[in-house]
């Protein structure tokens, strides 16, 4: 195809877009719904996988030490520790410790009356397990050594963790291939009617000897433009609900800012998402456009002479 | 140019429509066909332009073996003939320039070689003065003017008017097929069908008559020029009958246009560019 032919070709394109505007718009208005909902599935099945990456590496225990232990029974304490097979390694955490990491993550709180003798906090040892599977079996075993006073272990909230975590990626995955399937036949019905619109034209076309080629890519550059600006719509809004109307207020209100800090409003995630949606959109407009034509083009294989 | 071998042609729902025809047609002739309703003379004409393949039979048209020629092979094909539509088949939203730069634009050509051509094409159907008119500003004689200049406007070597003045007056029938008259006598080999009586017998050219399916009268040019039609002369008859006789008209100014058209012809060498 010649490059002057190209150029006529694609403000053909644009030309269909113009003439058809009214259908050209609702079907970019129901290919944004689309790709907004599938975009708020990824965000939530993000947030979820972030929230609960620490999740991932529970394979750490901490054992506490009783209030009244001395510094030989902890030094036996850990060696014991040590030798237990399924133990990776083992760290001391000192009750002074302790209490500075309570200060930093709550930092409106003094805890100054709480310094040297008062500080109510326990020495610990922090476990890291080689096979999460004998996790059980060590802690038991840990529990049969002197002064251990308790330990700490999140497996068990971690697997339920990990359950959700895989039940909302199965489900955001369904429901994003399902979106992106009713995006393709809104994108395929809307061509339809543009092709059907133009019929006359693609009769003369196909009569004084244009090739399919030369029929096809008005209607997939039409196809693609929705696509792209359905796309380019969607980040937008989904960034200015997301980033303005709910992050925002979330982190106003008192002990859930901190954990806003780890709600995903960062750069690398939404660079993914307007890549994502724009790529999306223009292929399912090239896709949907494409079946339309090439299933009109087969129907219709004659000039029409009658 | 066109050659039709034992063609036979039978539709998926048993409808028989050509039977062993044989058919020749030279380069440069100008032929009626003529048929009643249901004769087959679409189906010839689809056979033509490849819409159809025979269920036997060869159709050779241009050098091209119809049924050997693949798929992708057809709009090139397709681009070596102009047809002309009962119905004109002119895109609303174009302009006059637009609708015949159209065809241009379909053969990859450039803006440049459009600017320079439609013009031409344009001034010799007499429409050079109504390029920015759109269809529905034209009557219907002129729509079909601007359906023929896009036929033309490709130099194809031949051109198939599928019943070109059915939906004008008879005035202007009369301007169309003077036009054609015009065309083939620089040497396209003109295909018509047609009902109209009148105008086979005023033009006294080749007549071949279509009925059933088969071929059952083919009037040479010299043979209609000086004797009634003899055989088949019956269906012929019967054929043309069918139509109500229309008074011909008075001379016209198309005459003024055939000869600027004579005369720049002339002066470009012979040649359509």
């Amino acid at each position: 195809m010649k490059l002057s032919s190209l150029g006529y070709l694609i403000k053909e394109g644009f030309r269909n877009i113009k003439q058809n505007s009214f259908m050209s718009i609702a079907s970019v208005l129901v290919l944004v719904s689309c790709l907004l909902l599938s975009g708020a599935a990824y965000l939530v099945f993000v947030n979820v996988e972030y929230g609960f990456e620490w999740a991932y590496d529970q394979n750490i225990a901490i054992v506490w030490a009783t209030e009244d232990v001395d510094e030989a029974q902890l030094t036996t304490l850990g060696d014991q520790l040590r030798s237990l097979n399924n133990v990776g390694s083992v760290e001391f955490i000192s009750k002074e410790q302790v209490l500075q990491d309570y200060t930093n993550q709550i930092p409106e709180a003094t805890f100054e009356s709480l310094q040297g003798e008062n500080n109510p906090m326990l020495d610990a040892y922090k476990v890291t397990f080689v096979d999460l599977n004998l996790a059980t079996q060590t802690l038991d075993q840990i529990r049969t050594f002197e002064n251990v006073d308790d330990i700490s272990y999140y497996a068990d909230v971690a697997q339920v963790l990990v359950s959700i975590r895989n039940a909302v990626m199965k489900i955001g995955g369904c429901i994003i291939a399902m979106l992106l399937f009713v995006s393709l036949f809104i994108i395929s019905n809307t061509i339809k009617l543009t092709v059907y619109s133009r019929r006359l034209e693609i009769g003369i076309m196909k009569s004084v000897g244009a090739t399919k080629a030369f029929i096809r890519l008005p209607f997939m550059v039409e196809g693609m433009v929705l696509g792209f600006c359905a796309g380019s719509l969607a980040f937008g809004i989904l960034y200015f609900v997301y980033a303005r109307l709910i992050t925002v207020p979330i982190g106003q209100i008192q002990f859930v800012s901190m954990s806003v800090e780890g709600m995903l409003a960062t750069f690398p995630v939404w660079a993914e998402l307007l890549v994502g949606f724009l790529l999306i959109g223009t292929l399912t407009g090239m896709i949907g456009s494409g079946i339309s034509i090439g299933r009109y083009l087969k129907e219709e294989s004659g000039v029409s002479v009658d | 140019m066109i050659e039709f071998r034992g063609v036979h042609k039978t539709y998926d729902n048993g409808t028989k429509a050509l039977r062993d025809v044989n058919i020749n047609i030279e380069k440069g002739e100008f032929v009626f066909i003529v048929g009643s309703s249901g004769a087959g003379k679409s189906t010839f004409l689809k056979l033509i332009m490849r819409e159809e393949v025979p269920n036997a039979g060869e159709v050779i048209v241009n050098g091209y073996k119809l049924s050997k020629l693949k798929r992708r092979e057809i709009p090139y094909f397709r681009r070596t003939m102009g047809i002309v539509f009962q119905d004109f088949r002119l895109i609303p939203t174009m302009n006059v320039f637009d609708n015949v730069a159209f065809a241009m634009r379909v053969t990859g050509a450039s803006k440049r070689e459009v600017r320079k051509r439609v013009p031409y094409i344009l001034g010799l159907v007499g429409l050079q003065n109504k390029a920015r008119c759109f269809p529905q500003e034209l009557s219907g004689g002129e729509q079909q003017r601007v359906s023929l200049a896009r036929a033309l406007v490709n130099n194809p070597s031949l051109i198939i008017a599928d019943e070109p003045t059915g939906n004008i007056d008879p005035e202007m029938s009369y301007e169309i097929m003077e036009l054609l008259t015009e065309i083939n006598r620089r040497g396209t080999t003109i295909l018509v069908v047609t009902h109209e009586h009148d105008l086979v017998q005023a033009f006294k050219r080749r007549v071949i008559v279509i009925d059933g399916g088969t071929v059952v009268s083919d009037v040479p040019q010299e043979d209609n020029a000086e004797t009634p039609p003899t055989a088949g002369s019956d269906v012929v008859s019967d054929v043309l009958d069918t139509i109500q006789e229309t008074a011909a008209p008075e001379t016209d100014p198309v005459d003024a246009v055939l000869a600027d058209f004579a005369s720049d012809y002339k002066a470009n060498g012979g040649d359509a560019q």
